[in-house]
């Protein structure tokens, strides 16, 4: 018997076929191009959207609020639903939900050879790692190409590049695209790869979800996309109404957008969650498992819970536009206030999906540069509990000026400020580690150092927006801009960047260029500090947000801001060139384990067998016993007993 | 295609580690469906939260003008029969437990058909109501209310269905009269299967207790 997407399944396989039986492959599962790929799914979008936006002229084309408007939001909504639905068909993530209707058993895969699987649905977890940086880095370069545009238009307060509508369209796309990249930059590429390496499983729990995340995240990328051609949204990324109700066909493109990539995104938690909690391997009790797994449970019970919430908001915004119903609609009995709340019961713990992995991966990361044990790794662990609990008990705090009730402000200030003490844990976990250790400072570390550096000011200043008078006094200005810009971009991001150099040697089996990593690594730190550290003053001197002029007497720190955003862009080619480098032009093959990393994920072969590791492992021990020798190996992987860290057959690294 | 054949190059598994994929997988059958249970909460939590906060603002008077309702006749026929759908399935696991697997069959049809039925009425009731959508907050929760109970509906009938059309076609492979009973792995899923179905089954029974109280009795 083989483990493949569904065990179960291949048992009975085996009961009706005989040995000697001719099987015959069905088209949509070979390996060649005679099969479901990008290709097909493309095909599939096209004629999804054609086929919609024709039944929806047809449905609606008489009613009279549309007949002579020039605009029809139904089919504006159903071209891209069914462009949707086209997509997946095409792709093939819909080949085994309608064989289930007539009691089919899963298919087995037949994993294509050669770079094709990569763009194809594949349900091994590797594969989807990988095709997920890809995606993500869509993502990144779309809204970041965006915010050249931004920082473009705001080196001069008087002569503009953009009218005032396409500027305030192109800050909407670049917040949404960002805040829908930045849920699952993490979570995605990395999570999806090594969650199952760093547990000891051979599998995710369900495969074909962790696939249909990914495709329905790349759906989600061409629907929020396909605001721009329609005409934008005006409303940036938070989408309030009563502009939201106003706003043309883009809004529809948004709204659908964070319900297609909400599908996405619950799909990706629960994949993760449930893997968790179930495909530990033996021995993995939940005081061994990696710091970054921790971060990732917490992560996917954020996405799971708070995502359906959003998912009702644009569900009841899309009846707005479509269905004609009221619920933003305070003139009709509706309430404004309404899409505030649920967008942000959504959007904070948003904030700690986004945050949560970023600390996972310093956790995970510093031990192994300091050759010394993650320090109070259950207060780590806590701590990320405690974040994501907390997080559901502060939305309020985004409506201090706005749809609450005054008396509730202390409330939600003070749950606000709790937010910080497990917060703060993490930090201090981070500090406990660098405490008198020798540091190795690769590029990954560099990374994870300054997450801290850059989060402390994120955080810091987090801590005076939770205050109800501070917060009243910037709010709407760049100094919010900046605060979450250091949270999210210096947080997230520095962290990303870090996991991608420290695991890449693992997924791709090359190393990265140390040298063009550098670089990378000192112009990414200094121009990020230098584009969003001048904005907390820019905000305090009173420059409100989304808007394309200001004061003549800022622009000397919007001029410095700009040029140093676009040397912040550069710093990204910097890394497109480096990968592309290390990649393909001048590969040097990564040895087995360059960072003498303890992990789990560091023990099986590179690149990694489709089944991960020969054995399921036993494990014996936390990864995080660096610098103690004699200690437990951490794993028995059946090739014999175990032997103790620091002696010549260890399976593994020196500890030290 | 041989067994030998399937497995992947370098591959081999031991009885400990065929039983542990096993286990995990079943798990995973249990936790999935409780997290699913856990994830429509917050969907119908959302719906809650938006009647209550639209009801309490009573902006412009629109909550609710003239106490219009939708349909009850409707209302009742699809929770009854939503209910009954429910029990159908909670009194089929129960009797598949005890090995009466053509009474789990039949309750299961049985649900189907009240599932199927109700799905259809929601949809004839949400082009059917007798208010325009926007014309007061109630009118546009119960059109929010009644796209989800759709997709409610939906997945419950497809679960449902599929497992029913497991269940027969395992008959078919295996040749035997209640291969859903046996100790084979397809037959242990299964069985995992059907629980976290009935339990999904009776939330939905549940949640639509609430939300029928919440939209016609109230």
């Amino acid at each position: 018997m083989t483990i493949s997407a569904e065990p179960t399944t291949e048992v009975v396989t085996s009961a009706v076929v005989p040995p000697s039986s001719p099987v015959k492959t069905p088209w949509s599962q070979r390996s060649g191009w005679l099969s479901q790929h990008l290709g097909t799914a493309i095909v599939g979008a096209v004629l999804g959207y054609v086929f919609g936006h024709w039944l929806g002229n047809y449905v609606a084309s008489g009613y009279t609020y549309i007949a002579n408007s020039g605009q029809n939001s139904i089919a504006d909504a159903l071209a891209l639903i069914f462009m949707t639905f086209g997509w997946l068909l095409g792709i093939g993530a819909l080949n085994y939900p309608l064989a289930k209707i007539v009691g089919r058993s899963a298919p087995e895969e037949v994993i294509a050879k050669g770079w094709t699987k990569y763009v194809r649905y594949s349900t091994d977890h590797k594969v989807v790692g990988m095709q997920y940086i890809v995606g993500v880095l869509l993502f990144l370069f779309t809204g970041g190409l965006l915010a050249m545009a931004i920082r473009t238009e705001l080196l001069n307060p008087t002569t503009h590049v953009f009218s005032a509508d396409t500027y305030i369209k192109i800050v909407s796309e670049h917040g949404t695209i960002m805040m829908m990249m930045a849920t699952s930059i993490i979570v995605g590429p990395l999570g999806n790869y090594l969650v199952p390496l760093m547990i000891g499983a051979r599998r995710m729990a369900f495969p074909r979800i962790e696939a249909f995340s990914f495709w329905v995240f790349i759906a989600g990328y061409m629907v929020i996309f396909s605001a721009l051609p329609y005409g934008g949204f005006p409303t940036g990324w938070t989408g309030y109404a009563p502009l939201q109700t106003q706003a043309g066909p883009g809004m529809v493109s948004y709204l659908l957008g964070f319900a297609v990539i909400g599908l996405g995104m619950m799909a990706a938690g629960f994949n993760i969650a449930v893997t968790i909690i179930n495909y530990r391997a033996p021995g993995m009790t939940w005081s061994r498992v990696p710091i970054f797994v921790w971060s990732l449970l917490a992560t996917a019970a954020l996405l799971t819970l708070a995502t359906p919430v959003l998912f009702a908001g644009g569900l009841f915004g899309l009846l707005d536009k479509t269905a004609q119903t009221a619920f933003y609609v305070t003139e009709h009995g509706g309430s404004s206030f309404l899409w505030e709340n649920l967008f942000w019961f959504f959007g904070h713990p948003e904030v700690y999906i986004m945050a949560l992995p970023g600390f996972g991966i310093v956790g995970e990361l510093i031990p192994v540069f300091c050759r010394k044990p993650l320090f109070a790794y259950k207060v780590a662990a806590a701590g990320m509990i405690g974040v994501a609990l907390l997080s559901f008990f502060v939305w309020q705090h985004h409506l201090f000026q706005s749809g609450i009730n005054p008396d509730m402000r202390p409330l939600f200030m003070l749950t606000t400020e709790l937010i910080s003490i497990p917060t703060g844990f993490i930090f201090l976990v981070g500090m406990g580690t660098l405490y008198r250790a020798k540091i190795r400072f690769e590029v990954p570390m560099l990374f994870c150092m300054a997450v801290f550096f850059n989060f402390l000011i994120g955080g810091i200043t987090g801590v005076f927006l939770s205050d109800v008078p501070v917060n009243v006094t910037v709010h709407g200005g760049f100094f919010v801009l900046s605060h979450f810009h250091y949270t999210i971009m210096g947080g997230l991001l520095f962290a990303f960047m870090g996991g991608l150099y420290y695991w890449l040697p693992k997924m791709t089996g090359r190393m990265m260029n140390k040298k063009l990593g550098l670089v990378h690594f000192w112009t990414m730190l200094v121009f990020f500090n230098l584009t969003f550290f001048p904005m907390f003053i820019i905000g305090l001197l009173g420059q409100p947000r989304r808007v394309f002029t200001y004061a003549k007497n800022l622009q000397g720190l919007n001029d410095f801001s700009s040029v140093s955003a676009f040397l912040l862009g550069a710093s990204f080619l910097v890394f497109l060139v480096n990968f592309m480098w290390s990649m393909y032009i001048n590969p040097v093959m990564a040895p087995a384990n360059p960072w003498d990393s303890l992990g789990l994920e560091w023990q099986t072969a590179t690149p990694v067998p489709s089944y991960n590791f020969e054995r399921i492992p036993v494990i014996m021990t936390d990864p995080y016993h660096y610098g103690e020798v004699g200690a437990p190996a951490l794993a028995d992987f059946g090739d014999g007993p175990p032997a103790p860290l620091g002696s010549s057959s260890t399976t593994g690294s020196d500890p030290a | 295609m041989t067994e030998a054949s399937k497995v992947p190059k370098g591959m081999s598994e031991t009885p400990e580690e065929r039983e542990f994929e096993l286990r995990a997988h079943i798990g995973s059958l249990w936790s999935g469906g409780r997290l699913f249970i856990g994830m429509y909460t917050f969907l119908l939590a959302s719906l809650a939260f938006s009647y209550f906060y639209l009801r309490s603002s009573n902006n412009g008077l629109l909550w609710r003008p003239n106490h219009v309702t939708a349909p009850t006749a409707y209302g009742w026929t699809i929770y009854s029969l939503t209910l009954l759908a429910a029990l159908m399935v909670i009194y089929g696991q129960w009797r598949l437990r005890k090995g009466a697997v053509i009474d789990w069959q039949v309750a299961g049809w049985t649900a189907f058909g009240a599932g199927l039925l109700a799905l259809f009425l929601q949809v004839w009731e949400f082009t059917a109501v007798p208010f325009a959508p926007g014309s007061s907050g109630y009118a546009s929760s119960f059109i929010g209310y009644a796209v989800i109970n759709i997709g409610t509906l939906a997945i419950s009938v497809y679960w449902l269905e599929t497992t029913l059309a497991r269940s027969l076609r395992m008959r078919k492979e295996f040749g035997r009269a209640t291969p859903e009973l046996s100790m084979h792995a397809s037959a242990q899923s299964f069985r995992a299967n059907v629980a976290s179905m009935t339990y999904w089954m009776g939330f939905v029974a549940l949640g639509g207790t609430l939300l029928f109280a919440m939209f016609y009795l109230l």
